[in-house]
């Protein structure tokens, strides 16, 4: 079991005086690395086998897909499934022809070239629906420089396996929000989406029922407009074996238990995918086989101190009287309120449209 | 024989020599209620004897009513009975009566071939003796002046005001640049050649005392120091000069506790950890860092002593204060080589605390309040000059700030720590002392209201102390030491639980020192530690929890050692200390032993067997010996050449996989698995005096070599962990470095300059290429810093102000950085480059204080003193860790700095 002491002496070190800076290290970049991942469910969906190599550091994401994989995976019973190749080192599988099943073992083999990599036979094991999803609201401060108190929204989770069978789960999500622009502009609602991007897992091998009981899955902070409207997060929950259990958790003890006085040596978790042609290589990444369950919460309620988003001294660029021509309209300046006489105009484009964050499209699962 | 007193300054007495007889004269009048002044005239108008004396010693002095028939002696004997008053009666009929210290006669005499060395004149005329002081002592028989051969003088140094044994102090005499320091007894033992000399006895806070004496043949010498009054009257005092020539061990030292006392703090309290960390070749992972490393040694191999029992955590509040309340402490030896051998069981260091004992004469105090904390400590007899005790606590009031804060996050968290010290002394009688000790620490944490921390450290020592004669001593200790920590958590009834860790060793040992002769001072004994470990027990806490019990078998052993030790003395030039030590290792069932195949990694497939030990079934078994050899050459009167082997053995480990040790790391035995650690040290110094003396430079070169040192496979948790075995990869270790100090440790200015180049490299040993870190190649230790440089400053300015500085640079410690990324889902991770392949940016300190005390009259109900500190007074952000962490799909580099400004801080203290 994690036991996490990061934030803690973290919390008691700014009482002292610690500081954080942040850089970009140096280092001679290694971007040659096979990486893996994929996850086959138990679902009617197409399950994507994801074949690339790693990217360097302190940039964002640039996928350098590895393509002419030939990807099968292989069940129990010794039958193999050839994934197609889609696009971007993307192998898929049709979910007509192919879906996994509780109590399956499917084994991943990738040929790039003329070399074979190999993953470890993952069983599939049941996952339990998820017994319930809720929030509570937390004060994160008492009185803020208006008196008034601000709150944030922790959202809990707790599930059951009655049969005991799905003992180590895992957890991601998908949040939806619903945001308006103050501004009686065009496009002033709009719908954001947003995959988590943390680890949540859960042992409950050490106890003597599989249940988990209120985990504290997300904590939806004041400082975004998520709560401001309305909020919905779909949780999928996994059902992993020991190795990934332990697979996750070291990860999560290497990258997110960090910034403390006792961080753990960092080093690369090794993946349950190796070379067969040459043993020594490294790969990384994980081949994933869980059933998957899912569950979603809306959340429409008031929170005290939630700060507005756009902020008038922030918006307001510039006072247009009459009917005048606004130079660089669209390009540089926007109109968010239009009066007879007047208009105001911002040169923040997020101020006077919502699309450059969201969607106008509505979700099909938002009702009003 | 004869003794002459020459007394300057305060009187002038007549002092003449007679010749007559023996003293025996039973006294038949009625003294009782005498004053001394009629009693010495009865006697002399009585019996032929003469009384020599200072009249201001004794005037005070009434004679009791003693029982039965008395003579001259058994009344003297009565009377000076814990008064620090002596008397010699010499074979002429003169009764001397000396204050302070003891003359005694030997009847030994050496025959060996060196002549008398004529002394400067001692008639009072010479400036030798103006310096020197007031006392000129004859010892041995003058009739022996010039027989061939070297003599040995003897004898035991106490504390005036406490009667403790003052061990630590320095005897020496400039003429033959020899020197020794007293035993742990207060012990001293000189062999020098017959002559004329000053004898100088020194000690850090003691004012020094200067004998003249006359040495003809082989005799004792015991001798009282005082306190002095206020601790800055030291600027007058000399340290130990010059003994590190005369010293066997390389890698010894002995921290002067008043100095250490002006050290700038960083909250306020003086730290015995911190402190070490200005010695040459000791370093840590980072400021706040629990847990020292000494030349190249991870910080689970230094054994810390208090009250001859281990302390397995030695810190509290995450390591930014030491678990040792430094007001108990009477003294600090570190042994970073030349290691003992009645010291075993830890490779790279012993750092021996030795705690005071307790004023015996009167009660005294001192209390004092910074920042965190506040301490208190009381002291004085239970029975005069008999028993005495000490009581010592210290406890923080940081969750009294925690309630302040208006964050409700941290308002629901709570940090706090207390310790409690407490010795009682007895002095049996002259030959027998006994004392029982006893230590405390409590450290609890907690963030949030979510998990609370709770560790603590319990130490129990009966000491028993007997002396069978003058030159063969003997100590009996009985100790249990035991640290625990529990770890829980409430948030969720269901998921409540209480997670524990336990060691707890029982330790006896019997340690005998003999003087025989004149060359040879030996040590012997032996020592046998019982260990007993709770890996971990994870338990349901409350009703409704459903976490099921879990309880790692608990690990049994027991490590008896013998050892033997002789300080040789070869020639006037050089002398040899030889060591050995018997180590031995037994772990006892109950206990099941997993068998891996050998020819694979282990895991759970490659288990081939389990075994299963009953109940005190002994398991498994490492012994070997331990060789501790040194050899110190004397090039001349100023300079010394000494080599150093030393071999130690360890069968305990901290199992941690951070990059400071935590509390919560947890301690393992030697099994089946994990062999026992062992290293090897090659050291040689150059010591040398410039300066007229009053500097000590110094260079020390050193190579180590470890074998069996344990690494981890990456990310795994350890706590709780039933097949650690699985996670452990076996490394060995190389250290090496050069030490160089120079040193003006008295004076009004003190300061030092020390400088360190040092590596350590790890190399993985496996056969299996997932187990081999970096692919095999030696890679650089957490702590590997190679430059280090340290200057201290302390300005004693007058009795009431002083000033000290204290600057440190180093290297920065190796840190292993990210090279490339990769994404699972919408997680990035990251791969890393090889271990510890970068570094930190280097690390800079200068640290300042300030310590003002009030008026010194003596009268005055408490003597204040504050204490003004500076820490980080650069305020540089010394970077003490990096980290990376995913921000909206992009690796970012954060580096985290503990004191990253400058911390101001006060504290007061009082004596009353």
């Amino acid at each position: 079991m994690a036991i996490y002491s990061g934030p803690v002496v973290l919390s008691l070190l700014l009482l002292v005086s610690a500081c954080v800076t942040n850089f970009i290290p140096e280092t001679n970049e290694d971007n040659n690395i096979l990486v893996v991942e994929g996850l086959i469910t138990d679902q009617y969906r197409t399950n994507v086998i994801k074949i690339s190599t790693s990217f360097p550091l302190g940039k964002p994401m640039g996928a350098k897909p590895l393509k002419g994989c030939q990807v099968t995976i292989t069940d129990e019973n010794n039958i193999s499934y050839n994934l197609k190749e889609s696009f971007f080192g993307r192998y898929i599988t049709d979910s007509t022809e192919f879906r996994g099943h509780v109590g399956g073992t499917y084994t991943l083999r990738i040929v790039a070239g003329n070399l074979t990599y190999v993953s470890s036979p993952m069983e599939m094991l049941p996952v339990p629906p998820v017994d319930s999803l809720f929030y509570e609201k937390e004060v994160i401060v008492e009185s803020n420089e208006w008196g008034r108190p601000e709150e944030g929204c922790q959202i809990y989770l707790s599930t059951y396996d009655q049969l005991n069978n799905c003992l180590y789960y895992r957890w991601d999500f998908t949040e939806t929000w619903e945001f308006q622009i103050p501004y009686p502009v065009p496009n002033s609602r709009c719908w954001i989406t947003e995959h988590s991007d943390n680890i949540y897992i859960k042992n409950t091998s050490v106890y003597s029922q599989a249940k988990v009981t209120d985990f504290p899955l997300h904590f939806v902070s004041n400082a975004t407009d998520r709560l401001n409207v309305k909020y919905s997060i779909l949780v999928n929950q996994y059902s992993l074996s020991e190795d990934e259990y332990n697979f996750w958790e070291k990860v999560q003890n290497v990258l997110e238990n960090v910034g403390g006085l006792y961080d753990v040596t960092p080093v690369t978790i090794s993946s349950n995918i190796h070379c067969l042609t040459n043993p020594e290589e490294i790969v990384l990444g994980y081949f994933s086989v869980s059933a998957v369950s899912q569950k979603r919460l809306f959340i429409k309620d008031s929170f005290s101190g939630l700060p507005v988003l756009y902020r008038y001294n922030r918006c307001f660029g510039d006072t247009i009287w009459g009917n005048a021509d606004i130079p660089g309209l669209n390009v540089y300046a926007w109109v968010i309120e239009d009066y007879i006489t007047y208009k105001i105009i911002t040169w923040e484009k997020d101020c006077a449209d919502c699309t450059t964050r969201g969607t106008l499209v509505r979700p099909s699962f938002w009702d009003q | 024989m004869k003794v002459k007193y020459l007394i300057f300054g305060l009187l002038a007495m007549a002092i003449s020599a007679m010749a007559g007889a023996q003293e025996r004269y039973p006294v038949k009048w009625d003294y009782k209620g005498q004053s001394f002044t009629e009693f010495v005239s009865k006697c002399e108008v009585s019996f032929p004897v003469r009384f020599f004396y200072n009249e201001e010693w004794i005037r005070d002095y009434k004679l009791g009513d003693y029982e039965g028939e008395l003579t001259v002696t058994d009344i003297l004997d009565s009377l000076f009975l814990g008064k620090s008053m002596y008397y010699y009666a010499d074979d002429h009929q003169n009764i001397v009566i000396t204050k302070g210290f003891a003359i005694k006669k030997s009847e030994k005499a050496a025959a060996e071939q060196e002549k008398y060395i004529p002394g400067n004149d001692y008639t009072g005329t010479s400036e030798e003796n103006k310096i020197a002081g007031n006392v000129v002592v004859d010892i041995g028989n003058p009739s022996d002046k010039n027989k061939p051969g070297n003599v040995v003088i003897s004898g035991y140094i106490t504390n005036t005001d406490t009667h403790e044994a003052i061990a630590g102090a320095t005897v020496f005499i400039p003429r033959l640049s020899a020197g020794t320091i007293s035993n742990e007894y207060g012990f001293y033992n000189l062999t020098v050649p017959r002559g004329s000399y000053s004898l100088r006895y020194s000690f850090i806070g003691m004012k020094e005392r200067v004998v003249d004496i006359n040495l003809y043949g082989a005799g004792e010498l015991n001798i009282e120091m005082k306190s002095t009054l206020v601790p800055l009257k030291e600027t007058v005092i000399s340290a130990d000069k010059n003994v590190t020539l005369q010293r066997f061990e390389v890698g010894v030292e002995r921290i002067n506790i008043t100095s250490f006392r002006l050290m700038p703090t960083a909250m306020g309290e003086s730290d015995i950890i911190k402190s070490i960390l200005l010695i040459p070749g000791v370093q840590s992972v980072g400021e706040g860092s629990a847990g020292f490393n000494v030349r190249g040694g991870s910080a689970d191999q230094n054994l810390i002593l208090l009250y001859s029992a281990p302390v397995y955590n030695s810190s509290h509040f995450f390591g930014f204060f030491s678990a040792v309340n430094s007001d108990i402490i009477k003294d600090v030896t570190l042994y970073k080589g030349g290691i003992p051998s009645r010291y075993g069981g830890r490779l790279s260091s012993v750092l021996d605390i030795i705690p005071r004992e307790g004023n015996k004469r009167e009660f005294i105090g001192n209390a004092g309040i910074s920042p965190i904390t506040t301490h208190v400590v009381v002291e004085g007899p239970i029975k005069k000059d008999t028993i005495s005790y000490i009581l010592a606590g210290r406890t923080t009031y940081s969750n009294w700030i925690f309630g302040l804060i208006e964050n409700p996050a941290l308002r629901n968290s709570m940090a706090s720590f207390y310790d409690i010290n407490a010795r009682v002394a007895y002095d049996i009688d002259k030959k027998n002392k006994a004392d029982l000790s006893a230590y405390h620490s409590h450290d609890a944490f907690r963030f949030n209201s979510d998990t609370t921390y709770k560790y603590e450290n319990n130490i129990v020592t009966l000491r028993w102390r007997h002396f069978f004669s003058s030159r063969f001593f003997s100590g009996i200790s009985l100790n249990n030491s035991s640290y625990k920590y529990d770890i829980s958590s409430e948030r969720v009834p269901q998921e409540s639980f209480i997670l524990s860790h336990k060691i707890n060793s029982t330790n006896l040992k019997a340690d005998l020192n003999w003087y025989p002769g004149s060359r040879n001072e030996i040590n012997f004994g032996a020592d046998l530690s019982r260990y007993e470990v709770l890996p971990g027990s994870f338990v349901p806490k409350g009703d409704s929890s459903i976490v099921q019990s879990d309880v790692i078998a608990r690990q049994r052993a027991l490590e008896p050692a013998l050892y033997i030790e002789d300080k040789f003395i070869v020639t006037d030039y050089l002398s040899v200390n030889a060591g050995l030590r018997l180590s031995s290792y037994f772990a006892f069932g109950p206990q099941s032993i997993l068998i891996y195949d050998p020819s694979y990694t282990k895991s759970v497939s490659s288990v081939i067997d389990t075994l299963n030990f009953g109940k005190l079934d002994n398991y498994k078994t490492y012994a070997g010996p331990e060789f501790r050899l040194s050899a110190n050459l004397r090039l001349n009167d100023n300079s010394s050449f000494k080599v150093n082997y030393n071999r130690t053995r360890q069968y305990l480990h901290l199992l941690s996989n951070t990059i400071s040790i935590s509390p919560s790391d947890t301690w393992k035995l030697s099994d089946y698995n994990l062999k026992p650690q062992v290293g090897d040290q090659f050291a040689a110094g150059y010591y040398r005096m410039l300066n007229k003396n009053k500097i000590e430079a110094s260079a020390e070169i050193y190579f180590k070599e470890i074998k069996n040192l344990v690494d981890f496979k990456g990310g795994t948790d350890l706590i709780m962990n039933t097949n650690i075995e699985r996670d452990l990869v076996n490394v060995e270790g190389k250290a090496y470095g050069v030490e160089f100090l120079l040193k003006k440790p008295e004076g009004r200015l003190r300061w030092s300059v020390g400088y360190t180049y040092s590596r350590t490299l790890i190399k993985s040993t496996s056969s299996f290429s997932e187990e081999r870190i970096n692919g095999g190649k030696w890679f650089p230790a957490n702590y590997d810093k190679p430059h280090d440089l340290i200057l201290t400053l302390n300005y004693l300015y007058s009795r009431r102000i002083s000033f000290s500085a204290n600057y440190t640079y180093s290297s920065g410690r190796p840190v292993t950085y990210p090279v490339a990324s990769y994404k699972i889902g919408d997680i990035v991770l990251t791969h890393y480059s090889e271990r510890n392949e970068y570094r930190l940016p280097y690390y800079s300190r200068l640290d300042l204080s300030l310590k003002l005390s009030g008026n010194l009259k003596s009268k005055k109900i408490a003597h204040p003193h504050w204490i003004f500190s500076l820490y980080n007074a650069l305020g540089r952000e010394n970077v003490y860790s990096v980290y990376f962490k995913n921000e909206k799909n992009v690796i970012k580099g954060y580096m985290l700095s503990v004191f990253g400004r400058p911390i101001p801080s006060v504290s007061f203290n009082f004596d009353f």
